[in-house]
């Protein structure tokens, strides 16, 4: 059974149609990635199943459980962490507080308003693993907002891994990176997801990327689906070809 | 280094300790009306310096507790001792409600709904005669001795150190609540809410607590604020004193917790020193918060917390 199944998912702002009736299937393992022109709607997509937009119409399954129209913080409690396009930290805490703080919405009494060192405990634990996944051991004591460009996007995707997701989603992890920080994040990324021990739903506009990341895609245009499978099949689709026009580079 | 931080603990205890026995009555009553001050700027700060929650109607929350231990006092007899108590439970009860209407938004509307609030106390607490006194207010709250024959606290040294109880009582709570879990998701809150709620966190629901718990001890500061001055009226609800506090906050170093207290005690020095000279002493109140904005936004005690680590 798929984790995250999405049927006939639409989203329309007033006149337009942001998402045109989206159905999808992400399997326990997978690395799928949507990819688009710009507006194709992938970032609404995005918001859709992460809760921050309510669909008009559809429906989002995730693990068998209807999750359509909760907000966005019951949603991500059920296991979905994601990143957000533009860089979301907090910038006056150290790296490692960033992490503590998204591992710690997992642990049970999360909101107990005294004490709290064995929770903190349990919570640094998995911030510290996570930040070690993305090779950010060294910089975990500095202030987020002071970090490179670079290593507050793999924050960001640190924090979701701290929550240790059930699906982790990445609106365009490589967004506004140079090219050696892109490499990096790539080899990073890439290992991590290697094992297949991680289902992933990515968004991302460079096509190296997603190639080297994504076993599935999905292409998006005009907030439709127009095709849908392996790497190779997807490249070699004429309506890929017709709606990217110049292709692929 | 532990022996310095107990110590810069320490000296201001003692010294709050032996004041009453070291000055004079007049000064003594003084520093009582600013320790009470100091709670409710310290109240004000846990939302303010902890969760960015600006509210431009506190005395809301201080002239609630003021009225609410002033009736309990006057009409239903009840002892002091039980009476504060009370008001502060029924200030925060309320406040539940207050916190769930201003957070529906945020932001400057946020500010907004809290002032609108406070003024609607204000205009209930001028219309409901029979119970606030409208604009005579309650006048002749006693401090009624009890339970159990307890009278200790009435007297002016009495009175002092259960002011003073309350306010090391309420720091203490506070400063675990921004040390514990629920106030690492506060900080979230005040960097960045948009986040916070991505990662799971029903971010109203801390804002409502918050609120709530700022309103309870604001609320204390008020009941004890009216059998100190024996009265509470109309002022105590009224915009200025939400603005005062907020100067107060600000001066002294928000999210600090003790800075806001520091700020009060300032306020009162400052306020007493220049009334005595002139009339627009909140003129020169005004150029003083306007320095302390420009050159120290830390406040108070960001300046003496950068002394006290460079070891001077």
């Amino acid at each position: 059974m798929a984790l995250l199944e999405l049927d006939g998912l639409s989203c329309r702002f007033g006149g337009l149609l942001a998402v045109d009736r989206v159905s999808m299937r992400v399997a326990e393992g997978e690395v799928r990635a949507v990819i688009g022109p710009n507006g194709a709607g992938k970032s609404t997509l995005f918001h859709l199943i992460t809760g921050l937009v309510k669909p008009t119409g559809g429906t989002v399954r995730f693990a068998g459980e209807n999750l359509t129209g909760l907000p966005a913080d019951r949603i991500c409690r059920r296991g979905l962490s994601r990143t957000f396009q533009l860089t979301s930290l907090f910038p006056e805490m150290t790296a490692r507080e960033n992490a503590r703080l998204a591992a710690q919405a997992r642990q049970k009494r999360c909101w107990q308003p005294w004490g709290g060192s064995p929770l903190f405990g349990a919570a640094l634990r998995h911030a510290d693993a996570a930040l070690e996944q993305l090779g950010l051991t060294d910089v975990a004591h500095q202030t987020a907002g002071l970090l490179s460009h670079g290593d507050q996007r793999l924050l960001e995707v640190a924090m979701a891994l701290a929550q240790q997701p059930r699906l982790l989603l990445l609106d365009e992890p490589t967004q506004g990176l140079s090219v050696e920080e892109t490499a990096l994040a790539v080899e990073t990324l890439g290992a991590l997801f290697s094992d297949g021990a991680m289902t992933v739903l990515l968004v991302e506009h460079d096509m190296e990327v997603v190639f080297r990341l994504a076993r599935t895609i999905t292409v998006l245009h005009r907030g439709a689906v127009i095709a849908d499978g392996a790497p190779e099949a997807v490249r070699a689709d004429a309506a890929v070809q017709t709606a990217y026009l110049g292709g692929f580079d | 280094m532990i022996a310095r931080r107990a110590i810069s603990f320490a000296v201001p205890l003692l010294a709050l300790v032996l004041a009453p026995f070291a000055l004079p009555p007049y000064a003594a009553t003084l520093l009582t009306e600013a320790l009470i001050l100091g709670l409710f700027a310290m109240s004000l700060d846990l939302m303010v310096g902890y969760a960015r929650l600006i509210s431009f109607g506190h005395a809301g929350a201080y002239g609630l507790g003021a009225y609410a231990s002033g009736w309990l006092l006057l009409h239903a007899g009840l002892p002091m001792l039980l009476a504060i108590p009370a008001a502060m439970l029924i200030t925060g009860i309320v406040a539940i409600g207050i916190a769930w209407v201003c957070t529906l938004a945020t932001g400057v509307s946020f500010s907004m709904l809290t002032l609108a609030v406070a003024q609607l106390l204000y205009s209930v607490a001028f219309k409901w005669t029979s119970v606030t006194g409208a604009s005579d207010g309650l006048a002749g709250i006693p401090r009624t001795p009890g339970p159990f024959g307890i009278a200790v606290f009435g007297g002016r040294m009495g009175f002092y150190y259960l002011v003073l109880a309350c306010l090391l009582g309420a720091l203490v709570l506070c400063r675990a609540v921004v040390r514990s879990p629920f106030g690492a998701v506060l900080r979230g809150i005040r960097e960045n809410e948009a986040k916070t709620l991505a990662l799971g966190y029903n971010t109203r629901r801390y804002k409502i607590a918050v609120v709530v718990l700022a309103y309870a001890l604001g609320g204390l500061a008020g009941a004890l604020y009216a059998p100190f001055a024996g009265f509470a009226n109309t002022e105590l609800l009224f915009w200025l004193l939400s603005g005062q506090a907020l100067i107060m906050v600000i001066i002294g170093g928000t999210g600090t917790l003790v800075g806001p207290i520091l700020g009060a005690v300032f306020f009162m020095l400052v306020q007493q020193e220049l009334s005595s000279y002139t009339d627009s002493w909140a003129l020169a109140f005004g150029l003083i918060f306007i320095g302390f904005v420009l050159f120290a936004p830390q406040g108070i005690w960001g300046l003496a917390a950068s002394r006290f680590r460079r070891g001077t």
